[in-house]
Order: structure tokens, then C-alpha cells, then sequence
């Protein structure tokens, strides 16, 4: 008997029961073997490239039509393409909206668009069904008025909720500090914006964005090759449509320093923090898996990352802090944060720069650096799971020109990346004393966010990242700034005395060199006035003339090496007249010009007094230092068929020409591009004419 | 906003079965009485690894709540082998992720690993129910997460105050008066005894449901499950050997009148000593009595209507009847009239009030069944300059319709078809089976209903759908809040 007993507890040690050194952690069985499906690949006549990923495991497939083309700019109409997506489905030529829903509905399928593409999801058995309306709506979309006109009110609707929800807020206002206006990303739909959006413009967009030219159909599911290839020949093989829209769009805004930009929530208990910067890269490059886990080890690995350790585990100032890195074709960028209780709002940005700097200066650990590979290889294994996986993998390699068996390697490629790879990356994408830092909170942590910002100056947002200028009502009349600001500039001078010194000055040649980092050469401008409104401009670079234009008080006219000559118009000769002597602001309240001051606002980090001007073209607004009186800026808006352009100048360094002061440095910004102008020379009553400007 | 409603309209709803691929499994007890449930494929080489207990905030007391989902925080903070922050180090650096949530009925912990760490899932999660480190370090920093996260999900979010709002006016007396985040007040006055006392009533094996599924090895997995959950003692023996880690021996004696040099803590199930034996017996015969709430029938005594102010723009309104618990016979064909009236694009409630009369920017209904009842929720946020009384309007004339007239053929066949739909697609990962099978067994009456419940669907008629509405969708018996924008928010349009 007891021989016995022995012999089965050397057998099955384990029914010795409850015996146990938990101390001894398990070891792992030996790794097993992990398969990546084939997909299929093939093409349509018409463009379409198809992709199908079979699983017979759930009698259920899919199909998601997938647009090549690139995101498109909407201008004045931010939000085209949202609304045109949403609109995709509100009916055919032979199908209502309501008839769509129904005809989806009563097969318990999923149908479903977006601004760049058009996704169904049924079991096998309703396929033909769920296919048919797909197909309709692919060829027939036609984006009936009173859907159009129901979309816009909801998004109206919307446009308020975004006022609530500090998420949306601070998504908006990171979009409008990292990418610059002209770049799609940058755009933010507003109302104002959305009430330029109309039907022509949807119809427009669909056309252009859909088209089966470059497109990609990605087939999932329970479904084979040839039943496949006959679906999608039947379903969208006739589908005809233009050219694939392609466009480079560039990176986004680099900041010269850390930027602060505050989102004001009424009521908010929390600070959203959303620190980002753009990054240089695109899908398909090489250093892409290493820039992922190099994102993973600062923020985006889960509770092992270091935001996470640091700003939940350790400080406990908020649920979760994680960073995102988004690579698209059409621009890249970093995003870190998360939601902070009010008190530790400047702590949390602290921190997060903190870790930001500290993983560029220096290497990761081995240990981080192998927890996280582990970590991220059990991701890559977890997400096989899906079938979609395996067709987005497939789509990846078609889409971002990947070797054919980069996920076959990618387990081994992550193996090999070092702590040497993941600094270089670090070094070479990441910024650091260059970010953005958006804050959507409550104003009493306003303050306390001063210290980040490298020119002292928080930029103010609203819920739509559009920038709020903050205005203090103006102690002064628009026509007492004007008087002090002449007086600043004519050293007191009484007003009999300056009339009469004016008097004699008839002439006057300005020249100026400028440069601009995107154009190898200086440029030299040169400009003349001939009392009291004759004016001449001309602007040359490399021995070419780019442009002049003149009025001699009673016609003008413009010459541009692109675009030509062209006379002015009686309504241009209309607001010549308005600018008249060498110093306007002395002749506003005669000439015509229409002028107001609009309080005091800070200008490059100086408190102004501002004056708005209108002259039926264009509006300008000057900026007077409230101490000095001294103009040190000007914004010009001109709105020339339907395009906005706005022109900022600012003016220092002036220097006395017979007494009067003229500034004789300045920078001349349109969009992202920025001059930096030098007075070459600057001559009173010399022999002047207009000849060289005509 | 959306998020969180969608969220909770998903939690409301649990389907669990399907027509065309039998979910097979095996299910057992431990002897301590951890009930085991086990499903086996091998399409991908991972392992979901989940715990079940059957606690939830509606076990907490009134004065102190937030206790269970406080401490699907603090059961991360480690044990007497695992390092504070090593928990998760361990999941992530064997490739594996990992996570909890907490509802008014439930805690659930999983790990989803590479198949060949099966072994280290169920060391962690025994770890876990055996001797969590329950103190005041991790105490202390969880508590300031967890108010993050109340702040983050719910005070910073328009709206969602509501479904704590619809519960305290809803249940007076049962405790589902509180929701599972629970009061802050009381995670700051409760001390560490508090949180300890806790532990030791709802972290004991015969509250635990242990569901694996995945790439496994029937027979060894049920070995590795012996090991690490068969050797944690039964009744208050568990309870014992917490003591035998903490107390110091003077203690101990006091309590349980013997040494604990008797006991070896890595087999404390086998002391040699007689009356070491018959004290572990003693306490493992006395069974851990784990107080729960009965089943409640109170009501809205009446039409009760509110105003909540809040961070809004847009006003909203929100409305609840009382449906019954969710494992009711009713609650098949109710969960089939919610779907018509809010299942999709085409359902009555999107089709009226948010795209024919267009007063609604997002309008839905849900049926939220619990353990212990269940509630009807209408919600709509108004849109742009339309009123709560229009939307209230057009949700009565939803709901006398339903009840007056029995639904088309068409829409019945279109929601029949929706739930087979449903039921097919889901359990199409195994984390969904693990927490299926688990939440089946706990709460629906047995694990095998994961395959059963479209029948029972399917057998639902128009004629019920129209019972059930009359029933329960009492127009007299009711709660109606609004939610209006906070003054100030008015002041800065």
C-alpha cells in the first residue's frame, strides 16, 4: 500500500494537492508558430483593386470600397467632406434614404459611408441584397436637396455640442496649431463655413473624391475567390468615374518654440493637455516600425509606457496619459496628453515635456525596450484574431509599397531594432521646445500655463481652433490715436509747422531688400510717391521683374510676369484716392476712408491700440503701441473671388528722414510664407517718375 | 457623448449565442468552489484568461460606495509575490494585454496572452483572488485615479450625470440607488480595514468564475488550474491564510488558537499537526457568507419629473420606466421592442423625431436589464432650437403607438433577421466567449444559454411585443429629466 501511495505521487506530483511555491513564477511553453493568411490580390478593368481576405469561420462577409484619392482642401468650405460622407446614402436615382435604411435594415446588415469610402457587412445569405444597394449607391448617389438641407441643420446642431465636449475642442484646436491653414488637416469646420457648403458643392465632391481609378475593394469573410471575382465584376464592374485625385500636401506648422494655445471651458473639473508637434514621415518608410516603438515605450505600450508609469502610476494626476503617433501620406504628427484634474494642469505639462526631452536626450533601457518589443509582437499575434487584420496588412503593402512579405518579417524586424535605432528615430522625428501645447479647461489654470510659452504669449482658441483675439475696449478715439501717433512720429511737431514742412516734401523713393528662406536670392523692392497720391512699386529679384503697378492720381494700372497687365479698375482708382500724402493717417477723415478703433489687442506681444479701416475692398486694422503711438503692425484682408488672403506686416527700427520717423526693418507675412525686409535707402525730393513702373 | 451612450447601450444588452456555430465547452467546480469553464480553438495561437467575481457596486454599503470598482483598480497594484506595478509589466512584457471593468452587478478581470503563457494568466489571476496587496500606498494612489476618472468620464462630460440621476430617483431603497463609481466622499473616509474587510467577503473562491478560452490543452490546463486555484483554501480558510501572511504570530494565536509555525505556507493545505488539521478544517467548512440584495419591485411612485442643469449647449431629455430584471421571461420580447423602436437607421425613434420632424440631433431607447431589474431609457438631445416638449411629444406618440398597435409583419421579419445577425456575429473573438460563458453562468442562468438564447428570441411574437410595451411603458409611472444648459453657459452665447 504504501509502495503504492510513492510510486503515484512520483507519477502525478501535482495531486500531492495544495502544495505550492507560488514565489516561482511560470515559465513560458515553447512560442507557438504564427501564420499570416494569404491574401488575393487582383484588378479590375476599371481600376478597382481588389482584395480578399477568406474566413469561413462565421457565415458573414464584407466589403469596404476604399478611395485612393487624396484628402482635398474645402477652403471656405471647412467641412465638405464630412458632410458630403454622411450625405453618401441619402438616396439614388431609384432609392430614398428611407428605402435604403429599410431595404439594409430588414437583413440586419451594416452599411455604411464616409468621406472617402463606402463599407457593407451581412451574413453571406443576404449578400446579394446588401450588394445591390451598395452598388446603387456607388453609381446613382444623388444627394437629394431636402437630405442636404436636414445634414446642415443637424451639423448646426453639432457645431454646439462641440462647445461641450473638451475632447472635440482640444482635437480642434490641435488640428488648427499643427497643421497650417492651407493643409487639409488644418481645416475645422465652423458655422460659418458650413453655411458656404450646398448641394453643387457635395455633388462636386463626390465626383472628384469617388472613383474607381485607384480605388481598393477589401473582401472579407465567408466568401472564395470566384464567387468573389463574380460579385464584385457584377456589382462594380460598370462603375465608371475620372482620374484618381492625387496631391502633396506637405508637413505640417514647425514652431520656432514651445507654443501654448488655451481653449476656455466654462465649468471644466479637468484639463484636456494635448502636447504635438508634426513629424516628417510616411507610411511606407523604413523608419516606421521604429518610430511605433519608440511611440510605445513614451506613451502609446499601454501601462508599461513611460507617460502612463509616470503621470498615472507614480503622480496619480489623471485616469490615463498616453501619446499617438499618426502617420498618413498626407501629413504626420505627434500627439501626448490626456485629462488633468485643474490643480495639476501645469505639473502634467511639465511632466509630459519632461519625458518627451528625456527620450531624445537619451537612451531607452534594454528592459523597456524588450518589454515593449514583447509586448508589441503579442499585439501583432492578438490581432490575427480578426479576419480584417489580414486584409488591412495586404492593403498596407499595396498601398504604402511595402515589400511583399513585410508582416511575415515584421516579427523578426522588430526583434532586431536597437536602443541605438530608437534614439536616432527619437532624434530624428521627434522635437523637442518645439511643440504645441493645447489646453482646454477652465480659466483658472491660465496662469500657471505662461511659464511654457517661449514668446510669453498664450494663444487664445476658440471651440473650432480659430484664433480669439483678446480685445480691451479703447480709452481713445480713433481720430485721438491717429494725432498721437502723428505726433510720435514728427517729434511733437505743432501742427502749422508740420503742415508746412509736409508742403515741401514732393517726393519720395523707398528701397528695400527682402529675403525669404524658400528663395536662394534677395529680392529688392522699390517704391516712389510723388505728392500728393502718385504712386509707383516694383518688385525684382535675379535681374527678372516680378511685378509693378502705379497710379498717377488718375489711372493706374498692374503688371505681373504671370499673370500680365491689367488696368485698374474705376473701383480700385476709387480707393487709390483714399491714400493720399505721405503720411494718410492725416488726411482719413477727408478722403473717404471709413475708420474705427476696435480697442486694444496685443501685437507681437505689445499691447495696441487698433484701427480698423475700410476702403470697399479690402479691410486692413493697424496696430499703434499704446506707450509710443508708434505703428509697429498692419493685417490686411482682401477677399478676391472667394479666396481669402491675408497680408500681416510689422514695422520696427525707425529711423528720422527730415525729422520724420520711418521704420526700416520689416517682416512681411502671407500664409506660411514670410519676408524679412531691410531699408536699403530712403530719399525725400529727389527726381522721381512713374516710367519704370508702368 | 456618443461614446458613452453607445457604451451604455451595448453593457444593456447581452447576446450570447448563435444559430450556426455551437460554442462548446466544458465546466466544472473546484473543490473550494471556483467554478471553471473551459472552450478550446485553435485559429489563433492566444489565450483569453478571465475571472468573474460576482460583486458589484449594488453589494457595497450605502456609505461606502464606489468600493467595487475601486477595487478593479487596486487588485492591479500586486500581490505578496508580485511587486507594486510588476502586474501589468508581466502581461506586456509576455506579449499579452490586459484589463477590468466593473458594473453595478460585476467585477471582470482578463488577460489575453500568447497561448504558450496559459500558465502565467492563471498564476496572475490566482495571485489576485488569493493575497492582493490591499494597502495604503496603492490605496492611496488609486484613489487619486479613480477620482481622474470620475472627472474624466463623467463630471467633464455633458449628459453623464444622467444615468446616475435616473438611478437615485429610480431605487430608494435597493442599491442600485448608487452607480458603480460611487462617492468620493466615502473612498476618502473609508481606512485601510475598510478596504481589507471588503477583500475578505467578495474575493473568495466561491464568488469566482474562472472562463478560459483559446489555444488550450484541455488536460493541461485543468492540471495548472489545480495547481494554482485548487491550492487556494475553501471558506474562511482563505481568509486564514491571509492572516497567516499578515498577522503576526501573537495575533494569530489570539485568533485561531494555534501557532502558525503549524502551517507551511507553501502547502498550507497539508499541515502535518492534528490540530493544525482540524482548525483549517473548522474554517474551511464555514462557509463565507456573501450578503446580496434581494430582487426589487419598486417603482416611480407617479410621473417624476426633473431638471438637471449641466454643462450643456444643447438641452436634452431623458426618461425611464421600470422593466424588470434581466433574466425575465419578459425581457426577450422588450429587448425585441427596443430594437424597433431604436434598432438602427431605419428604427421608428431615428426615422420620426431625428430625421422626419427633425427636433432631435440623436435620439435612441435602450433596455437596461440588471441582476436585480431592469430599466426602459428614452434619451434625446434636442436639436438646435427645438424644445424638450416636442421630443416629449413625439416620444409618447412612439410609445401609445407601439402599444396600441401590434408591429408589421415586415418590421417583425426586419428585427428577427437583425437578432440572428447579432447572435452570429458575435463571439467572434475568444475574449467575447470567455466573458459570455462566464457572464451566461453567473447571471443568465447557465453557460449553455450562450447557445440557446436566439431560440428563445426567435419564439418571441408581434403579440408579445405589443403585451410587453402595454406592461411596462406606463405612462403613470415614470421618470422624466431634463437637462438644461448651466446659466452661465447661456450667458456666454
Amino acid at each position: 500500500m504504501r509502495k503504492y501511495i510513492l510510486t503515484l505521487g512520483l507519477l502525478i506530483p501535482t495531486l500531492l494537492f495544495g502544495q505550492i511555491d507560488r514565489s516561482i513564477r511560470p515559465k513560458a511553453a515553447p512560442a507557438p508558430t504564427i501564420n499570416i493568411k494569404d491574401s488575393k490580390v487582383f484588378t479590375m478593368d476599371n481600376g478597382i483593386t481588389v482584395i480578399l481576405s477568406e474566413n469561413h469561420k462565421i457565415p458573414r462577409v464584407s466589403f469596404n470600397l476604399v478611395m485612393g484619392s487624396s484628402p482635398m482642401l474645402a477652403r471656405e468650405k471647412a467641412g465638405l467632406s464630412g458632410i458630403a460622407g454622411s450625405l453618401i446614402m441619402s438616396g439614388t436615382e431609384s432609392r430614398s434614404k428611407d428605402k435604403i435604411d429599410a431595404e439594409i435594415g430588414y437583413i440586419g446588415a451594416r452599411l455604411s459611408a464616409d468621406d472617402n469610402s463606402v463599407y457593407l457587412s451581412c451574413l453571406t445569405k443576404h449578400m446579394t441584397k446588401g450588394l445591390t444597394v451598395m452598388s446603387d449607391v456607388i453609381h446613382n448617389a444623388n444627394f437629394p436637396q431636402s437630405e442636404v438641407d436636414r445634414i446642415i441643420t443637424q451639423n448646426e446642431s453639432s457645431l454646439l455640442s462641440t462647445k461641450s465636449d473638451p475632447g472635440a475642442m482640444a482635437s480642434n484646436a490641435e488640428s488648427a496649431a499643427t497643421f497650417p491653414k492651407g493643409h487639409p488637416y488644418g481645416e475645422i469646420m465652423t458655422s460659418e463655413s458650413l453655411k458656404n457648403i450646398d448641394r453643387t458643392s457635395i455633388v462636386d465632391y463626390f465626383k472628384k473624391m469617388f472613383t474607381p481609378n485607384g480605388s481598393y475593394l477589401v473582401v472579407v469573410g465567408d466568401i472564395n475567390l470566384e464567387e468573389t471575382k463574380t460579385a464584385v465584376e457584377k456589382y462594380f464592374g460598370q462603375w465608371k468615374g475620372g482620374k484618381v485625385y492625387k496631391e502633396e500636401w506637405g508637413t505640417g506648422t514647425r514652431n520656432k518654440g514651445n507654443r501654448v494655445v488655451f481653449v476656455k471651458k466654462v465649468g471644466a473639473v479637468q484639463s484636456v493637455i494635448n502636447v504635438s508637434f508634426a513629424m516628417n514621415i510616411k507610411p511606407g518608410h523604413e523608419d516606421y516600425l521604429k518610430l511605433n516603438v519608440l511611440n510605445s515605450i513614451l506613451g502609446a505600450g499601454g501601462f508599461a509606457s513611460r507617460l502612463m508609469q509616470n503621470l498615472r502610476e507614480d503622480k496619480a494626476y489623471t485616469y490615463g496619459c498616453y501619446s499617438r503617433a499618426r502617420v498618413t501620406n498626407d501629413g504626420s504628427w505627434l500627439s501626448a496628453g490626456g485629462n488633468f484634474r485643474n490643480e495639476v494642469t501645469d505639473s502634467a505639462i511639465t511632466q509630459i515635456l519632461y519625458e518627451i526631452d528625456g527620450i531624445i536626450e537619451d537612451y531607452v533601457t534594454a528592459d523597456e525596450l524588450s518589454l515593449m518589443k514583447a509586448s508589441m509582437s503579442g499585439s501583432f499575434a492578438r490581432s490575427l484574431e480578426r479576419p480584417t487584420t489580414v486584409a488591412r496588412f495586404a492593403l498596407n503593402i499595396i498601398k504604402n509599397d511595402l515589400p511583399k512579405n513585410y508582416y511575415q518579417n515584421y516579427l523578426k524586424a522588430l526583434d532586431a531594432i536597437t536602443v541605438d535605432d530608437i534614439l536616432e528615430v527619437a532624434q530624428k522625428y521627434f522635437t523637442a521646445n518645439k511643440c504645441n501645447i493645447v489646453v482646454v479647461g477652465n480659466e483658472e489654470v491660465l496662469p500657471s500655463l505662461l511659464k511654457f510659452d517661449a514668446d510669453g504669449e498664450i494663444e487664445l482658441m476658440d471651440a473650432f481652433g480659430n484664433e480669439i483675439k483678446e480685445t480691451i475696449p479703447s480709452d481713445l478715439t480713433a481720430d485721438e490715436i491717429l494725432a498721437k501717433y502723428v505726433a510720435a512720429i514728427t517729434n511733437d511737431l505743432p501742427r502749422k509747422k508740420l503742415l508746412k514742412k509736409l508742403k515741401k516734401i514732393k517726393t519720395m523713393r523707398e528701397v528695400l531688400e527682402l529675403s525669404m528662406s524658400q528663395i536662394p536670392f534677395p529680392m529688392k523692392s522699390t517704391s516712389v510717391w510723388i505728392s500728393p497720391n502718385q504712386q509707383g512699386e516694383k518688385m525684382e529679384g535675379k535681374g527678372m521683374v516680378f511685378n509693378t503697378s502705379y497710379f498717377d492720381g488718375k489711372t493706374g494700372g498692374t503688371s505681373n510676369m504671370q499673370t500680365g497687365s491689367a488696368d485698374l479698375t474705376e473701383e480700385e482708382i476709387t480707393v487709390k484716392l483714399m491714400t493720399t500724402g505721405l503720411i494718410p493717417e492725416m488726411n482719413y477723415a477727408t478722403s473717404g476712408m471709413k475708420y474705427e478703433v476696435v480697442g486694444i489687442e496685443k501685437f507681437n506681444g505689445t499691447e495696441c491700440y487698433v484701427i480698423k479701416m475700410e476702403d470697399g475692398m479690402s479691410e486692413a486694422y493697424d496696430y499703434f503701441d499704446q506707450s509710443t503711438f508708434m505703428k509697429i503692425g498692419s493685417l490686411t484682408i482682401e477677399t478676391k473671388d472667394g479666396e481669402t488672403q491675408e497680408v500681416l506686416k510689422s514695422y520696427g527700427d525707425f529711423v528720422a528722414s527730415e525729422d520724420i520717423l520711418f521704420p526700416t526693418t520689416y517682416t512681411l507675412s502671407v500664409g506660411d510664407v514670410v519676408f524679412n525686409g531691410k531699408l536699403v535707402s530712403r530719399e525725400l525730393n529727389v527726381d522721381v517718375s512713374l516710367d519704370g513702373f508702368k | 457623448m456618443k461614446n458613452i451612450l453607445v457604451t451604455g447601450v451595448l453593457a444593456s444588452i447581452t447576446f450570447s449565442g448563435t444559430a450556426q456555430r455551437e460554442i462548446e465547452y466544458i465546466e466544472y467546480d473546484l473543490d473550494n468552489g471556483i467554478h471553471v469553464i473551459l472552450h478550446e480553438e485553435h485559429a489563433t495561437p492566444i489565450v483569453a484568461v478571465s475571472v468573474m467575481y460576482h460583486v458589484g457596486s449594488k453589494n457595497e454599503n450605502s456609505n461606502r460606495t464606489g468600493f467595487a470598482h475601486f477595487f478593479e483598480h487596486l487588485l492591479f497594484e500586486g500581490s505578496a509575490n508580485i511587486e507594486r506595478g510588476e502586474y501589468s509589466e508581466l502581461v506586456e512584457k509576455n506579449g499579452g494585454a490586459l484589463n477590468a471593468n466593473t458594473s453595478q452587478d460585476r467585477t471582470y478581470y482578463y488577460e489575453i496572452l500568447p497561448s504558450n503563457q496559459l500558465e502565467l494568466g492563471l498564476w496572475l489571476e490566482s495571485e489576485r483572488l488569493l493575497h492582493a496587496n490591499v494597502d495604503d500606498v496603492g490605496i492611496e494612489t488609486q484613489r487619486k485615479v479613480v477620482k481622474e476618472e470620475k472627472r474624466q468620464r463623467v463630471d467633464n462630460q455633458p449628459y453623464a450625470t444622467f444615468i446616475s440621476e435616473m438611478f437615485m430617483r429610480m431605487f430608494k431603497e435597493h442599491p442600485y440607488n448608487w452607480v458603480p463609481i460611487g462617492s468620493m466622499e466615502h473612498l476618502d473616509a473609508a481606512v485601510e480595514d475598510d478596504y481589507v474587510n471588503f477583500y475578505r467577503t467578495f474575493y473568495v473562491p466561491a464568488n469566482a468564475t474562472l472562463s478560459i478560452a483559446g489555444d488550450i490543452n484541455i488536460a493541461q490546463t485543468k492540471a495548472w488550474i489545480d495547481k494554482y486555484f485548487g491550492s487556494i483554501p475553501k471558506g474562511q480558510a482563505i481568509n486564514m491564510f491571509r492572516d497567516f501572511e499578515n498577522l503576526s504570530a501573537t495575533e494569530f494565536i489570539g485568533k485561531y488558537g494555534i501557532d502558525p509555525s503549524m502551517y507551511d505556507g507553501n502547502d498550507f493545505l497539508n499541515p502535518k499537526d492534528k490540530k493544525a488539521k482540524s482548525v483549517l478544517r473548522k474554517q474551511s467548512n464555514t462557509a463565507i457568507v456573501i450578503p446580496r440584495p434581494e430582487k426589487t419591485d419598486e417603482r416611480p411612485n407617479g410621473v417624476i419629473k426633473e431638471i438637471v442643469y449641466d454643462n450643456i449647449q444643447l438641452p436634452g431629455l431623458f426618461m425611464a420606466y421600470r422593466f424588470p430584471h434581466q433574466t425575465h421571461e419578459d425581457m426577450y420580447a422588450l429587448e425585441m421592442m427596443n430594437d424597433v423602436l431604436s434598432g438602427g437607421a431605419s428604427s421608428r425613434i431615428n426615422k420620426s423625431l431625428v430625421e422626419k420632424q427633425q427636433i432631435a440631433q440623436f435620439a435612441f431607447s435602450f433596455a437596461y436589464g440588471l441582476e436585480d431589474a431592469g430599466l426602459g431609457i428614452f434619451a434625446a438631445i434636442a436639436a438646435k432650437d427645438k424644445s424638450l416638449d416636442e421630443i416629449q411629444i413625439a416620444f409618447d406618440a412612439q410609445i401609445e403607438l407601439i402599444k396600441n398597435e401590434l408591429i408589421s409583419q415586415e418590421e417583425f421579419e426586419k428585427i428577427q433577421n437583425q437578432y440572428e445577425n447579432s447572435f452570429i456575429s458575435t463571439n467572434s473573438t475568444i475574449a467575447g466567449i470567455a466573458e459570455s460563458l462566464a457572464n451566461n453562468h453567473v447571471y443568465n442562468g447557465g453557460a449553455g444559454k450562450i447557445n440557446t438564447e436566439l431560440k428563445k428570441y426567435m419564439s418571441v411574437t408581434r403579440e408579445d411585443i405589443q403585451r410587453v410595451a402595454k406592461k411596462y411603458l406606463t405612462q403613470d409611472s415614470r421618470i422624466i429629466l431634463h437637462y438644461l444648459p448651466k446659466e452661465e453657459d447661456n450667458l456666454e452665447e
